[in-house]
């Protein structure tokens, strides 16, 4: 699409002029005046005229950036990321990860013993070491080492201190069936999503840890189909404080539903399956519901239009933002696994054979995303990227570690379908060994199943620009590659993997 | 009080290391024979007093020291959990007077609006605070004086820091739990004619909007004490004029489909509202009637109105039958005129209801 041809239709504003608008129409300005200037630069260099330009993910330009914070560390207006450690080690790595760039031994080790630094004795990891235990950074520093540890002396994964992290997050765990971030800290879906994600890859999900998460995490949707921050227990509470909650009590959403928060509500969501799936049957309790079609609505919503470059807001009437290509764009594909989960999937794209990947534009009639992939990988392409290498939030605003991964695993989600697969269900169930100590077999071979059940679909991806731009696909519930997630959860069930890989005849 | 802590920076031109009052304690550094990747280049007073901080949380110091120690680290670093949460512990533990230390904080929230920690801080020192001048356990949090009094004061707060971001995320999530933790009539009676204000000053304020569906609907004790169709009529009586105002608000359509579903009413009960903002805006043909349950479309309405159609769209999904192909037209001028951005969306609502 040329910049002549493209959509500029304004929002529209009804005449009705108010600081929203006003900052919503300055904003369309420097997104349109950002695409203008990167397409009118590519005509005057040295493409030939008559072909129709094509954004460039400028990847080299990222990896220096990522090079340059791994190698030499970050600047003092960092100090702000001090309690946040392992997060800027875990951009830093799954950034290299999303664009494809392997780690050498040396830097993996390095890597291992900053992490374990940051292990609580007490259990859990901390933004830094003789800091506090953390949800947060719990999850990064778990994920990180899923990229660069492995098993054995020096690996990282078996100095993982599984008893006492699962006794931290017991210490965490409120009447309500939320979980604080920390000791004395607030209670927050980010922190339910962190637990969650390290629960599954660790192999410590118990019954007994999430107990009535899956009732607040559902409380936690708002009129408006995506999800806040917590929900409010008092009321809840004020009843009785010996007695469970009674379910039918009203928890009303504190905050308004944002993108962060219903990423964050959205994958606990699909991490609490298992549980619901093994322990509702015959309960005779309610099951949660989440109202997944107001979810969808919701998170299509989020996408910006033609002129904001089809980039993602965080919340109604606010800005699109690079980082929110990953949470609202990321969500989009998780929503989408739940609802076909729900309605019984009858057709598994996943490993259809020999169907020919084909570069860009070919496959809008096999394409069933529910937002539009084009828009958002031209987001990140025409907005996404500083000229010196690294990501953003929008121009003008400087690269950070946090927007470059968010960006690139956006844009990541926009090209590749990762979607639950039957039949790689089918697969893992067919393989998996149950060991006899273990408790809970059910409930754990359901949740090893079920996450590693997301798979690429095959020739299902789609590249702005080409296949030069193409990203390495992310899990879309922990952001780490399948590769990854494959290997250190196969460590901690204790299962043998079958190969995603359907041998080709030569 | 012999230990006042400052946020004059003339206090603070001494590291650590230099204050003869901290020779007892020995400074611990943060790596300790490991060689970080990707570290962050502290600058001399901070690297200095997260050293000392790191002493003290190791040998579980709770002190008056201790307090100008977190409160440095915090204002170097807002974000820094671990400070605040040992602050709290030491506060709580030397008993110190806890109004002082919301008034200390005042300067904190409004500078680092954006941090959690600055809020969180904020609604532990004010439960302890009630929770320490009151010795009936039994007592709801309104029934408390001090409590009550101090919430007021709160909100007033909240109020203030508003003004500077009124789309804060962390501060009205505060204002909300305060609201529901006391659950005070005179603090609740002031919350509409306030999102009223907000939304005066900007009709596409989000936080206000949910605020005021929190206000209107979160609120569980008046169940009973109103009459809910009372409020349900004046609700949709409010938000159809909002949207008279500037129909291309998706905050006041989202408001309006979270209180028909909250109520239980069909959406079909707007279909006369609804459609002079489905079509272009010169095609209306009885301009000189009026009708106050329905008003139309002001002056600069850019119509048709997108929301609008999904609206109407979603009537005629649920009436069904013949209705159904209506809907699927809307859909398809929504995939491929109206809402390009979302055809993917569109056809998929188009092909849910065909199957």
């Amino acid at each position: 699409m040329t910049a002549v041809e493209r959509n500029w239709k304004p929002t529209p504003t009804d005449g009705v002029s108010s600081p929203t608008s006003t900052l919503q129409a300055s904003t369309e300005e420097i997104l349109k005046a950002r695409y203008l200037s990167v397409t009118l630069n590519a005509a005057s260099s040295n493409s030939p005229p008559s072909t129709p330009f094509e954004p460039t993910l400028h990847k080299n330009s990222h990896i220096q950036y990522l090079l340059r914070n791994l190698r030499q560390g970050f600047p003092a207006r960092y100090i702000s990321q001090a309690a946040s450690q392992p997060w800027l080690i875990f951009w830093t790595l799954q950034g290299f990860c999303v664009l494809g760039v392997g780690l050498d031994g040396q830097t993996k080790k390095q890597a291992v013993d900053t992490l374990l630094a940051m292990q609580h004795p007490e259990g859990g990891f901390c933004g830094g070491p003789g800091q506090a235990a953390h949800l947060l950074p719990t999850y990064a520093a778990v994920s990180a080492l899923a990229i660069v540890g492995q098993p054995g002396e020096g690996g990282g994964w078996d100095k993982i201190n599984r008893e006492k992290m699962y006794d931290f997050f017991m210490s965490l765990k409120q009447p309500d069936g939320s979980f604080l971030v920390a000791h004395h800290a607030e209670v927050d879906v980010r922190g339910m999503y962190c637990l969650l994600a390290v629960a599954t890859l660790l192999n410590i999900l118990t019954p007994e840890l999430v107990a009535g998460t899956s009732e607040f995490i559902a409380t936690c949707q708002t009129y408006e189909g995506g999800f806040c921050n917590a929900s409010f227990p008092g009321w809840a509470q004020h009843h009785s404080s010996t007695s469970p909650i009674d379910p039918s009590i009203p928890r009303p959403p504190l905050g308004e539903a944002h993108g962060g928060y219903t990423f964050c509500g959205t994958a606990s969501w699909a991490f609490l399956q298992p549980y619901i799936k093994t322990s509702y049957r015959g309960s005779g309790n309610v099951k949660p519901e989440v109202n997944l079609k107001a979810l969808l609505r919701w998170t299509v919503q989020m996408q910006g239009s033609s002129i904001e470059l089809g980039g993602f807001k965080g919340r109604t009437n606010k800005l699109v933002d690079g980082c929110y290509s990953w949470w609202v764009g990321g969500c989009a594909g998780v929503v989408e696994g739940l609802i076909g989960e729900g309605v019984g999937k009858s057709e598994d794209k996943a490993h259809a054979t020999d169907v020919p990947t084909e570069p860009d534009g070919e496959w809008d009639d096999v394409d069933d995303a529910l937002f539009n992939r084009r828009g958002l990988q031209e987001y990140v392409l025409y907005a996404g990227q500083h000229h010196a290498g690294g990501l953003i939030d929008k121009p003008p605003k400087p690269s950070d570690s946090y927007h470059t991964l968010y960006c690139l695993a956006g844009l990541s989600a926009a090209q590749h379908r990762v979607q639950p697969s039957s039949s790689r269900r089918e697969t893992l169930s067919a393989a998996w060994t149950a060991h006899a100590e273990a408790e809970f077999d059910g409930l754990r071979k359901e949740a090893f199943i079920s996450a590693l059940s997301w798979v690429e679909e095959e020739g299902a991806s789609l590249y702005v620009g080409g296949e030069k731009n193409r990203l390495n696909a992310t899990h879309p519930l922990f952001n780490l590659t399948v590769t990854h997630s494959e290997g250190i959860m196969a460590h901690f069930y204790r299962q043998t993997i079958p190969s995603r890989f359907t041998k080709k005849s030569t | 009080m012999s230990h006042v802590e400052s946020n004059d920076p003339a206090d603070q031109t001494l590291l650590y290391c230099e204050k003869p009052e901290w020779q007892d304690v020995t400074p611990i550094p943060q790596y300790d024979g490991v060689n970080p990747i990707a570290p962050i280049f502290y600058t001399p007073e901070y690297k200095d007093a997260t050293e000392y901080f790191r002493a003290v949380v190791e040998k579980d110091e709770i002190s008056e020291r201790v307090l100008q120690l977190t409160l440095d680290i915090i204002q170097m670093n807002p974000a820094h959990y671990s400070a605040w949460q040992y602050r709290y512990r030491t506060i709580i533990a030397l008993k110190r007077p806890l109004e002082a230390e919301l008034t200390l904080m005042d300067v904190l929230a409004i500078q680092f609006l954006k941090t959690y920690q600055v809020w969180h801080h904020r609604r532990l020192v004010l439960t302890a605070l009630y929770e320490s001048s009151t010795s009936d356990s039994a007592s709801s949090p309104s029934s408390n004086a001090a409590g009550a009094a101090a919430a007021a004061k709160e909100l007033a707060f909240i109020t203030r820091a508003l003004e500077t971001d009124t789309k804060n995320y962390h501060t009205w999530s505060y204002r909300q739990w305060l609201l529901a933790f006391f659950d005070d009539e005179a603090l609740w009676e002031g919350e509409l004619p306030y999102v009223e204000r907000l939304l005066e000053a900007d009709v596409r304020n989000n936080s206000a909007w949910h605020h005021r569906f929190f206000v209107v609907f979160g609120r569980v004790r008046a169940k009973g004490e109103v009459d809910l169709e009372e409020v349900l009529k004046r609700e949709l009586s409010y938000t159809k004029d909002q949207i008279a105002f500037a129909p291309n608000n998706p905050s006041a359509w989202n408001y309006l489909r979270g209180i028909l579903e909250r109520n239980k009413k069909p959406y079909s009960d707007l279909q006369t509202f609804v459609e002079p903002y489905t079509v272009p805006a010169s095609s209306s043909t009885d301009e000189g009637i009026v009708d106050l349950d329905n008003p139309r479309p002001g002056p600069g309405a850019q119509l048709p109105c997108v929301a609008a159609l999904e609206f109407l769209a979603d009537i005629h999904e649920k009436a069904g039958g013949e209705q159904t192909k209506q809907a699927i037209e809307i859909w398809k001028s929504l995939a491929n005129e109206h809402d390009t951005m979302r055809k993917k969306y569109w056809e998929f609502r188009v092909k849910e209801a065909s199957a």
